[in-house]
């Protein structure tokens, strides 16, 4: 009965969605040789791809904003090298989605490959896919508010990463080739939703992850090359240790200390369920 | 002319001089000619290179905008970050009361027009090009801002600051150099610098009352002809209809202020219930037409019948005072009707013009309007578009009107003065 009823919603707010303009904004800055870039992006509603681009372009934004309730925002401070990019809700108000029209919007931001990137990225409502791969980042802080996001790394990260930091309120979220993402720690905090971390790619170092999930489900994709471990603290969740041996409060895959990378991940979790899916040739 | 013939014409164009340059440099001191050839080398690229840009209609005769007097708003271009604040002062800007544009830059200048920075040509400040194309081949020291134009950094030209294109693009040759962040935005309304076309002047008077008085009259043409194939095609339910609005005016009139009212959550209704059933969703594109079909039939329709109803009525009183009416048929009561109802809206057109009376009379006419179409779209809803003859006062069916009856009861004269308790099987002359 849901889709009938959005449906319906949505034949109502038509003709308001048909008196709204999209327009069309640019921004880029010529590459100097910058070694590092601080990228702060804020999306509220619409559709975003991020990926690596043009080596001679520090970045580039290309959108088209809903002019009557967003302002494209870019802002470099040449201070600290820091750049905010994205389209913010008009007068610094909330996001308040009122119609389909509003999530039409579009924007394309690229980064150059030559510049070690500090990311943090903030979505509203935002239909996500975030392309990593091939870039050089530093951190990464990814917060999906009520988002449908991907995050990928395609090729392995160009720099090594500290950390990344991913949080979603009520939001479908996959990340997928984090073995690819060369980060030292990861971290996913989410409230309500269904999580997919797919830890597949090249391992070229070990890795510790935390995972703290209060309701929804969480998909593990773990490799094979790399020796995994997994300490749970569930309280009203399911969890399947398919692969798994259990050693004292912990999970761990077979020949785990022979490993040469370890791939050490904490589960916490309230309610939901917790899967398990092996990656890789066995 | 395609790309393609493009190189092909400077390779043929390169094969001709670079011999000849050749020849040159063999008569002179190598290094200078070697240097020219490689000049006219580069100059010959570029200049095949702005052949590919698309040609633009011719714009405004270059020069620069003046100064506005001491004391007014100034166009600051320090902070290029939020185009849309710039663009609002712009249009202002570029919009003046007077028709004249002028535009103060603190620390830059405004031209209106192409304008090329030359090579070795430094400017110090800020650039504002409206209606026109920069070129830059010197060197910028400030931000660049251009209306309606577009931004060409070429090989060596240096713009320190930033750039902001409004409907224009931003094209950097490979060793042209821009210091600061580049921005594009384009706009639907065109930013031009050009005085606000003057207000169009009033009609006149006599010129109003034409105007309206075709209005009304094309209006009223276009009801009778709907009148007119409603008589001819609907004659019972149309006379159901005005007998309804004729016998019971006021439930008539309740009826449609209710409909009105009921309407929008009907139709709301409607749309929920079939999208909430499965296979009810399919038919909402057909409910929706149908709906509104319904609603347009049933207020035009009693609005029409509306007018056969007075015009009938006032036949009849015509004939019951011994008057000659030609034969008294729905035609002619339908047309009658409508002339009267056009009647408001053509005196309306006539002494419109006059200052209160003119409001006082459209008023009237509208609140008639409204009326009369409120009563006729309640008939038909009470009489299910002329089916139900409950409210039309026809008491007997028209096969009860035999000759035994007709001869029984007299039609005219004393004789056929309402009975106590009865009521009359025909509308009252």
């Amino acid at each position: 009965m849901r889709p009938q009823l959005i449906a319906a919603a949505l034949l109502l707010c038509a003709s308001n969605a048909a008196a709204q303009s999209m327009r069309p904004f640019t921004t880029f800055r010529q590459w100097h040789g910058e070694t590092r870039l601080t990228a702060r992006l804020e999306y509220a509603a619409g559709t975003l791809r991020v990926g690596a681009g043009r080596a001679d372009e520090l970045y580039r934004m290309d959108v088209s904003y809903d002019e009557d309730r967003f302002v494209p925002v870019s802002d470099f401070d040449a201070s600290d090298g820091s750049v905010t990019l994205g389209v913010a809700a008009e007068g610094g108000a909330g996001v308040r989605v009122v119609s389909q029209h509003q999530l039409s919007q579009t924007a394309g931001i690229a980064f150059s490959p030559k510049t070690d990137l500090a990311l943090d990225v903030d979505l509203g409502a935002v239909d996500g896919d975030l392309d990593l791969g091939g870039l050089r980042i530093t951190d990464l802080d990814l917060s999906a508010g009520a988002s449908r996001a991907t995050v990928r790394f395609t090729r392995p990260n160009g720099a090594r990463c500290r950390a990344a930091t991913l949080s979603a309120g009520a939001a479908a979220l996959t990340v997928s080739g984090l073995g690819n993402s060369r980060c030292d720690r990861i971290a996913f905090e989410g409230g309500v939703g269904k999580v997919v971390l797919d830890f597949g790619g090249t391992w070229s170092s070990s890795s510790k992850v935390e995972v703290r999930m209060a309701l929804g489900e969480v998909t593990l994709r773990l490799p094979r090359q790399a020796g995994v471990a997994i300490t749970l603290d569930k309280f009203l969740s399911s969890f399947e240790p398919e692969g798994l041996e259990r050693h004292g409060t912990s999970y761990r895959s077979p020949g785990y200390d022979q490993a040469a990378r370890h791939l050490d991940i904490t589960v916490s979790t309230a309610a939901g369920a917790v899967r398990t899916e092996w990656i890789g040739e066995k | 002319m395609p790309t393609a013939s493009r190189v092909a014409v400077a390779a043929c164009v390169l094969c001709l001089a670079v011999p000849g340059a050749a020849r040159a440099a063999g008569r002179s001191d190598p290094d200078s000619k070697s240097a020219t050839l490689v000049s006219d080398l580069l100059r010959l690229v570029s200049d095949v290179s702005t052949f590919t840009r698309a040609p633009r209609q011719s714009g405004p005769v270059p020069q620069p905008i003046p100064a506005a007097p001491p004391g007014s708003p100034e166009l600051d271009l320090n902070d290029l970050s939020k185009p849309p604040d710039l663009e609002a002062r712009l249009r202002t800007a570029l919009h003046p009361t007077d028709g004249v544009v002028r535009i103060t830059i603190p620390g830059g200048t405004a031209r209106l027009g192409d304008y090329t920075i030359g090579t070795g040509e430094q400017i110090p400040g800020h650039l504002l090009v409206v209606q026109g194309d920069a070129d830059v081949y010197g060197r910028l020291l400030g931000n660049l801002v251009t209306v309606q134009g577009d931004v060409v950094v070429h090989n060596g030209g240096v713009v320190v600051g930033d750039i902001l294109a409004f409907n224009g693009h931003v094209r950097r040759d490979s060793a042209g150099e821009i210091g600061g962040e580049v921005r594009t935005l384009q706009s639907a309304s065109a930013l031009t610098a050009t005085a606000a076309p003057p207000a169009e002047p009033p009609p006149s008077t006599l010129e109003t009352l034409f105007r309206r008085g075709a209005g009304a009259v094309g209006v009223f043409l276009t009801l009778g002809v709907l009148g007119f194939g409603l008589v001819m095609f609907g004659r019972q339910n149309l006379e159901v209809v005005s007998d309804t609005v004729s016998h019971s005016f006021g439930r008539s009139f309740l009826t449609g202020l209710l409909g009105q009212i009921l309407l929008l959550p009907t139709f709301g209704m409607l749309v929920v219930g079939l999208v909430l059933s499965v296979a009810g969703i399919l038919l909402l594109p057909f409910a929706v037409a149908v709906y509104a079909l319904l609603v347009v039939v049933g207020v035009l329709g009693g609005y029409l019948a509306v007018a056969h109803a007075m015009g009938e009525t006032y036949v009849r009183r015509r004939m019951a005072l011994g008057q000659a009416m030609g034969s008294p048929n729905s035609y002619r009561y339908m047309f009658i009707g409508l002339g009267a109802l056009a009647a408001f809206w053509i005196a309306w057109a006539v002494f419109g013009w006059v200052p209160v009376a003119g409001n006082l009379i459209r008023a009237v006419a509208v609140l008639v309007s409204w009326l009369l179409a409120t009563a006729g779209f309640g008939a038909a809803l009470l009489s299910r578009a002329g089916i139900r003859e409950s409210f039309a006062g026809r008491l007997l069916p028209p096969e009860a009107l035999t000759d035994e009856y007709l001869w029984a009861t007299p039609q005219f004269g004393v004789q056929a003065a309402r009975r106590p308790g009865s009521r009359t099987p025909t509308r009252g002359l």
